[in-house]
């Protein structure tokens, strides 16, 4: 059992800002509701408290499935143990959304590679490219 | 739309000592279950602070939408110092 205290440990909690931000897109400015300073705060614990549970539990289900390494299945898993089953379709969406954007990253990283040019080709080339811009501006 | 930021989502999962590595998707996995679980707490939050005609949610609504769920049972220990 962790002990947190009131208000925590900026390290182990969650930015006030970013949560009030996200409180304010959750309720509807029409309604003019808003949550106390103390609201708040509590909201922090809780966030991190859910964290923790959840991540304990899919620690337990990746150790059962001999893995050393927590993946995004352990954590479904786990949220069908634990009762929140129906958070499941979204958090899977999100993570193929994330594997998406990942490979995109990757294949500009690979760039260089792709290329087809070596290293002093390359340099040869950037050279070339400087001059002719140092050139456009004399 | 606003999001958690992972790195520190990962930061206070491996706070448990019994948590080894997290993979890169992972965080961003336990991101979302946040964010959907924000949004039932601050949505029945806001529930009781409109049947009580008040504009302000206050941390003694905040228990009372924890103690009135199972579900949530694992919250009761933070709300029990409101």
């Amino acid at each position: 059992m962790s002990d947190h205290e009131f208000g925590g440990n900026d390290d182990l909690s969650l930015p006030k800002a970013t949560v009030q931000k996200i409180v304010s897109e959750i309720l509807p400015s029409s309604a003019g509701i808003a949550f106390s300073k103390e609201a708040r705060d509590v909201l922090i614990e809780c966030c991190v408290e859910f964290i923790t549970l959840v991540s304990s539990e899919a620690n337990d289900i990746s150790e059962k499935d001999s893995k050393k390494t927590i993946a995004c299945d352990h954590i479904t898993k786990a949220l069908d143990r634990l009762g929140f089953g129906e958070y499941v379709p979204a958090v899977m969406e999100a993570a193929a959304e994330h594997k998406e954007v990942q490979k995109g990253r990757e294949k500009k990283a690979n760039k260089f590679e792709q290329s087809g040019m070596t290293l002093e080709e390359l340099e040869r080339l950037q050279q070339e490219q400087f001059a002719a811009a140092a050139a456009r501006h004399t | 739309k606003t999001k958690f930021p992972t790195a520190r989502i990962k930061r206070i999962m491996q706070a448990d000592e019994e948590v080894g590595k997290v993979a890169q998707q992972t965080p961003i996995a336990v991101g979302k279950a946040l964010e959907l679980f924000m949004v039932q707490l601050v949505s029945r939050s806001a529930e009781v602070a409109r049947e009580k005609n008040s504009k302000r949610v206050s941390a003694q609504m905040l228990k009372q939408v924890v103690e009135s769920d199972e579900q949530w049972d694992f919250l009761r220990d933070i709300v029990a110092r409101v």
